[in-house]
């Protein structure tokens, strides 16, 4: 695969979901499949309430030229990647813009509210409805399902990664994955890790 | 019939200092506990309307309502409220002279009741140490066992909701006058609930000029003697004016005026000496200890005391004019004290969902002006 | 073998600040590591263990910061490098020690490592450590990107052993859990460092004497040379490599920062095109102040923008180095904190210094297109519901506080309880049924509850309960325990014993078996410890609501002394219980009575597990799957009984 150039330096990605789903390893091994391919990578993570049922978001900056703010400024996603579909919606009211790309997965995680009963989450439809309208590249995928049927919710941040491989916009493929991803997990974990990556792959039409 | 007011059972009677911690509103919800001999709120509730506001009968209780749900008429003045016939009773022949206070006839009552099966259990008050044990009782033998009195305030009708909540019905209690008044209000089905049937078949009420607040009156025995060593509490009819606490050969006197700060303020606001809204009401006989006053108040009051009485479970006489002068003096006179209180609180035809009774002004007049200070003049 | 060893030449790695902060120790030949964990800087130690046994180091996670300290001190002491790591918080508990530690001096190079948390993102407050560097007088380092946390480390041992004292390095969350890419440099070949200390020598002899901070009444035989120490270090930094200057000769606006404020401030300038106009003095050397190189930049123009983080630390130190120097360099125009153009409360964000700055040099700036921003703020106030913290599924903080809570109310006389730091800060919330009454520092929660267990002689009558976790226990509440039994404070302290540092990462303590080398080690008992100190004690399981609450209440009622109830159930994300559930938990819809119950929906509208949620379209209460942790406590809270568990083979 050729390197994918750049639309913008730094290029904006974030990762976004919930505390508990994996958002800092598909961070890290997205910013270290990207350094790989030569590129300053910067992450910036928030996961101070990740143990809380908090909302935890990385922001990853590619770049050619240096290291660049751990945060991203207002209004200058280029991707986002959502864990969790409400989620998208926090980061899109920040970060968002027309152009932005949008890849969430599609099974919802109750804030308290909702648990509780005082608040009611919208209905899949509806969510899918309004940010499609409000960004025409957007996807859709429910990555937990397919991560249960690997035989762990918490598989679904690669199987999203290996969706956003497929969407071409960022420089990576399955070969990186597998390096990357070897280093970070145990040895007996890669297979079900490279298998979930490929599902996700499989995912999204473009 | 009960006002509903989108209230808070906790803010208007717990934290008013009015709960008397009689359990009517415990085994309801998870959220009214009762511990220690008083109740608790674990967490706010958001429902608007409730049984636990609906029986207290601590907030927003309708003397009136009441007294014609009852007895089919107005509440009035009448310092014994309304009745059939009044009696000096105590326990029969049949009934072996143990374990009770007293003349024994509430527990001559309910041991008859229970073998005559007229009731399918009743929801007496044992104690461990001085802890006020409520229990449904459904072998007539167990009713001695409860037949101590206990003096303190007890969460009884948590026991009787407990019954309730597992099915039981024909339940005969033994209750006090403020727990009376919280029966009552739970067989009008305030909730209007289409399957509600009475649950009570016989309600037993004890004369009672205050109850004491557990945790003082522990505390204060607490110092004086080690709290196990206590078979029994007494506090002998008047002129005695003491309390006795008896341990396995000892005996302890304490004067009233010691114990009487250990009574919670809400028995000060109580207009109810005879457990007005009880089918009969039951006190010990004054000047004799071995006596009890009773009043019959109902109908299947009036049924149940009959046949005990025809059966030899009770000997029922005359009652001597003076003693029930003596009596319609006292109970006027707390009923006056407890609605001028009340009034002075404003807790009578008080603010809405806080007001602790409402009754027609005409009615009050009546009572201030009955109930006198003064003891009637027998020479 | 870790990354953080690679010994490729040149090889280059994506290094999270706190790795970086790691590798440049190794590269400078550390040998002692020690600290308390604290976000954001507990990757450092643990990273540290991970090539401990390669690259012969000792680590320890110390039973508190002051002691951490104090263990670096020894191995520098005897002429090791060592380092010393905490959060900003640690750093206030190790004061004590390090006032005396900068007057005594060091000898082996050591480094006393701050991360800070502006905006106090996992903090109970954002106070920065900066000040304590002026407060001891020793020299502040702050490193403004990954590459340079590596690299600084090194620079900063020379400085150490050139000065003969502590060096602090001050990082902050977006620094310490940011990552970019580090080129490594080589790690030392030999790593077998021999330790001796040298005692023989004259008392004041810095090399070869006791080492000391006694100072009676004559203050210029150590004050005086510590201050010659940063004199020295002011010389040093006039030439510190770290401190760079990027813009034009003379900008018309110089923006002076350090840390990730510089990269804020890169980012500002490039989006608004300023390179020509603007000039960036990135300082590494925030205290002292290098007075030659500063005047130079401050000369060269006529306004200046100081960006920091959180305090106007910074600002202070170069208006004052203005204010000494106006002759030279002309008067200043400052911009900054004290003049409104940046906040001093939270922490900064390149959108920040984007307004600033465009204020300042009139250039206009928007973030997003209007129109998309306000949709999308919009659909999000709307669609998004907001999300509270909370516990996790099967923590056994959620059990604790509901009997803490229930066994409080049930006594009915207003008890209320201290609360300490761990994730059972969450009992002000609702999460923990909003228990907790007060919240301040380690191990203070006790103290309080001491203090006002003694208010009885003034008529205060409510029973006070304080809470503190297993490490919290070691790390300052034992000697509040200890002055509650000795002055008879009638209080009941509730350690949440869930077996390991949880908040920061299941970090061993000194209750641990195994240290942070994996080695086995004495466990002290906390339940033997308490005993012998002379309190009741009790313990209890905290998923059995009702014995434990049965347990606190009476402890509450028993009036003497100091009682201790230890509640012990590992943490829910610990590595024993993580990913194992020990019941499968369901709800039969049959019995759950839903909105018709009088429980008034108690299962999620109180309890509030994640794992337990209302169905709002059913109107019943329902288990998700994914989400219990299977700890079957909610079973005991359903009076309908319609939660079911059965025990998972």
């Amino acid at each position: 695969m050729t390197a994918i150039p750049l639309k913008k330096d730094p290029y904006s990605i974030i990762i976004t979901g919930v505390g508990g789903q994996g958002n800092v390893l598909a961070s890290r091994l997205l910013g270290s499949m990207l350094a790989d391919k030569g590129f300053y990578v910067t992450i910036g993570e928030t996961f101070g309430a990740s143990q809380r049922g908090g909302s935890v978001m990385s922001h990853l900056r590619v770049s050619k030229e240096g290291v660049a703010s751990p945060q991203i400024p207002r209004g200058r996603a280029d991707v986002i990647v959502s864990l969790e579909p409400v989620e998208a919606f926090r980061v899109l009211a920040t970060y968002g813009n027309p152009d932005a790309v949008l890849l969430t997965n599609t099974h919802p995680i109750y804030p308290v509210g909702v648990i509780r009963g005082e608040l009611s989450y919208p209905p899949l439809d509806e969510l899918q409805d309004v940010i499609s309208r409000l960004l025409p590249a957007s996807y859709f995928i429910d990555a937990t399902e397919q991560a249960l049927l690997l035989g762990n919710a918490i598989l679904a941040n690669i199987v999203m990664l290996g969706a956003l491989g497929r969407l071409n916009i960022v420089s990576f493929d399955r070969e990186n994955f597998h390096a990357a991803i070897g280093r970070r997990v145990a040895a007996d974990k890669v297979a079900v890790n490279l298998q979930a990556f490929d599902v996700g792959y499989g995912m999204v039409q473009v | 019939m009960k006002q509903f007011v989108p209230g808070d059972l906790d803010a208007a009677v717990i934290q008013e200092g009015l709960c008397i911690g009689c359990g009517a509103c415990i085994h309801l919800c998870p959220y009214f506990q009762s511990y220690r001999g008083k109740t608790a709120r674990l967490f706010p509730c958001t429902l608007k309307e409730g049984r636990c506001f609906a029986y207290c009968p601590k907030v927003e209780v309708d003397l009136d309502g009441i007294s014609r749900f009852l007895f089919g008429k107005r509440y009035d003045s009448a310092p014994l409220g309304t009745y059939r016939s009044i009696h000096v009773s105590r326990a029969g022949e049949k009934v072996k002279k143990s374990s009770f206070q007293a003349g024994g006839t509430v527990s001559a009552l309910m041991y008859f009741a229970l073998r005559e099966k007229l009731i399918r259990g009743a929801i007496l008050t044992g104690r461990k140490e001085l802890l006020p044990t409520p229990q449904l009782v459904e072998k007539p033998a167990a009713v001695f066992r409860h037949g101590l009195s206990k003096y303190t305030a007890a969460p009884t009708l948590a026991a009787l909701n407990e019954a309730i909540e597992k099915g039981c019905d024909n339940l005969g209690i033994v209750v006090t006058p403020c727990q009376a008044t919280a029966v009552a209000q739970m067989r009008m089905n305030p909730m209007g609930n289409p399957s509600f049937e009475d649950p009570t078949a016989l309600v037993i009420g004890l004369f009672c000029t205050w109850a004491l607040d557990f945790r003082r009156f522990e505390a204060f025995l607490a110092q004086e003697v080690p709290l196990k060593e206590i078979v029994r509490i007494d506090i002998p009819p008047p002129p005695a004016s003491v309390l006795e606490v008896y341990l396995q050969d000892e005996k302890l006197v304490f004067p009233l005026d010691k114990i009487r700060p250990l009574v919670p303020d809400t028995c000060g606001y109580c207009p109810d000496m005879t457990a007005e809204f009880a089918d009969l009401s039951v006190g010990v006989l004054e000047g004799r200890g071995d006596m009890n006053t009773i009043i019959i108040r109902t109908e299947r009051g009036e049924r149940i005391a009959r046949e005990a009485e025809r059966q030899g479970y009770i000997i029922l006489e005359e009652m001597p004019q003076e003693n029930r002068e003596h009596l319609e003096w006292a109970a006027a006179n707390k009923k006056r004290r407890g609605l001028l209180r009340s009034r002075e609180a404003g807790k009578l035809n008080g603010e809405e969902g806080k007001t602790y009774m409402r009754l027609s002004a005409e009615v009050i007049d009546e009572i201030l002006i009955n109930g006198k200070e003064d003891a009637p003049c027998h020479t | 073998m870790s990354y953080l060893i690679d010994e490729g030449k040149n090889v280059q790695h994506l290094l999270m600040g706190n790795e970086a902060i790691v590798r440049g120790a190794l590269e400078a030949g550390i040998n002692v590591a020690a600290g308390y964990p604290g976000t954001p800087s507990s990757e450092i130690i643990e990273s540290f263990s991970q090539v401990a046994k390669e690259r012969n180091l000792y680590v320890e996670w110390s039973t508190n910061e002051k002691v951490a300290v104090e263990v670096a001190a020894a191995a520098s002491f005897a002429g090791l490098r060592s380092m010393c790591v905490m959060k900003q918080n640690g750093v206030n508990v190790a004061s004590d020690f390090l006032l005396h530690l900068a007057s005594s001096g060091t000898r082996g190079g050591m480094l006393l490592v701050s991360c800070d948390d502006p905006g106090a993102l996992s903090s109970v407050n954002e106070g920065e450590s900066r000040l304590f560097a002026q407060l001891l007088e020793i020299p502040l380092l702050e490193p403004g990107d990954f590459q340079e946390a590596k690299d600084i480390i090194k620079w900063a041992y020379e400085l150490s052993e050139e000065i003969r004292n502590i060096v602090m390095i001050r990082s902050v969350t977006r620094m310490s859990h940011a990552s970019g890419n580090v080129t490594y440099g080589p790690l030392p070949s030999d790593t077998a460092a021999r330790a001796k200390f040298n005692y023989h020598g004259p008392l004041l002899d810095p090399e070869n004497g006791p080492v000391i901070s006694m100072i009676l009444a004559a203050p210029e035989l150590q004050h005086g040379p510590q201050q010659e120490k940063m004199k020295k270090a002011a010389a040093i930094f006039e030439t510190c490599p770290f401190n760079t200057y990027t813009g034009p000769e003379a900008p018309e606006l110089l923006i002076i920062t350090s840390s990730a404020c510089s990269l804020y401030s890169r980012e500002a300038v490039k989006i608004l095109g300023l390179g020509k106009r603007v000039g960036i003095l990135k300082l590494a050397t925030t205290w002292p102040l290098p007075p030659v190189f500063l005047k130079k930049h401050l000369a060269a123009t006529e306004r200046i923008l100081i960006v920091e983080e959180v305090a106007p630390t910074l600002e202070d130190h170069v208006k004052v180095l203005a204010a000494e120097s106006v002759q030279e360099i002309g008067p200043k125009l400052f911009y900054g904190k004290k003049s409104g153009h940046l906040p001093s409360v939270g922490e900064l964000n390149p959108d920040l210094v984007l307004a600033v700055l465009s204020r300042l040099c009139a250039v206009p700036y928007e973030a997003a297109a209007g129109v998309f921003a306000t949709e999308a703020k919009a659909l999000m106030e709307k669609l998004a519901p907001p999300r509270g913290m909370i516990f996790c599924p099967g923590c056994p903080h959620r059990a604790s506080y509901w009997s803490i809570h229930n066994a409080l109310q049930l006594d009915g006389r207003g008890g209320f309880v201290c609360g300490d730091i761990g994730c059972y800060v969450m009992g002000i919330l609702p999460a923990g049924f909003s228990t907790v009454k007060t919240l301040h520092a380690m191990g203070s929660g006790s103290g309080i509850a001491s203090g006002f267990g003694k208010l009885r002689q003034f008529g205060m009558d409510q029973p006070i309960v304080s809470v503190c976790g297993d490490s919290t226990f070691f790390h300052a509440a034992m000697p509040a325990l200890a002055n509650a039994i000795h002055h008879r404070s009638p209080f009941t302290m509730v350690i949440l014993d869930n077996r390991g540092t949880a908040m920061t990462g299941f970090q061993p303590h000194p209750g641990s078996p195994i240290n942070v080398l994996g080695e086995t080690v004495p466990a002290l008992d906390i339940e033997k410890i308490c005993r012998a100190m002379g309190a009741k004690v009790e313990a209890s399981d905290p998923f059995d609501l009702e014995k434990t609450r049965e347990k606190l209440g009476h402890l509450l009622e028993y009036a003497e002394g100091a009682k201790v109830l230890i509640l012990k159930q590992a943490c829910a994300l610990s590595p024993e219980k993580r990913g194992r559930k020990k019941y499968e938990v369901t709800v039969d819809e049959t019995l759950c009575r839903g909105e018709d119950c009088g429980c008034n929906r108690l299962c999620t509208r109180i309890f509030g597990c994640p794992g337990l949620a209302w169905d709002g379209e059913k109107k019943v209460s329902h288990i998700d799957d994914i989400i219990c942790a299977g700890c079957g406590v909610c079973v005991d809270i359903c009076p309908a009984g319609a939660i079911l568990k059965k025990e998972v083979a």
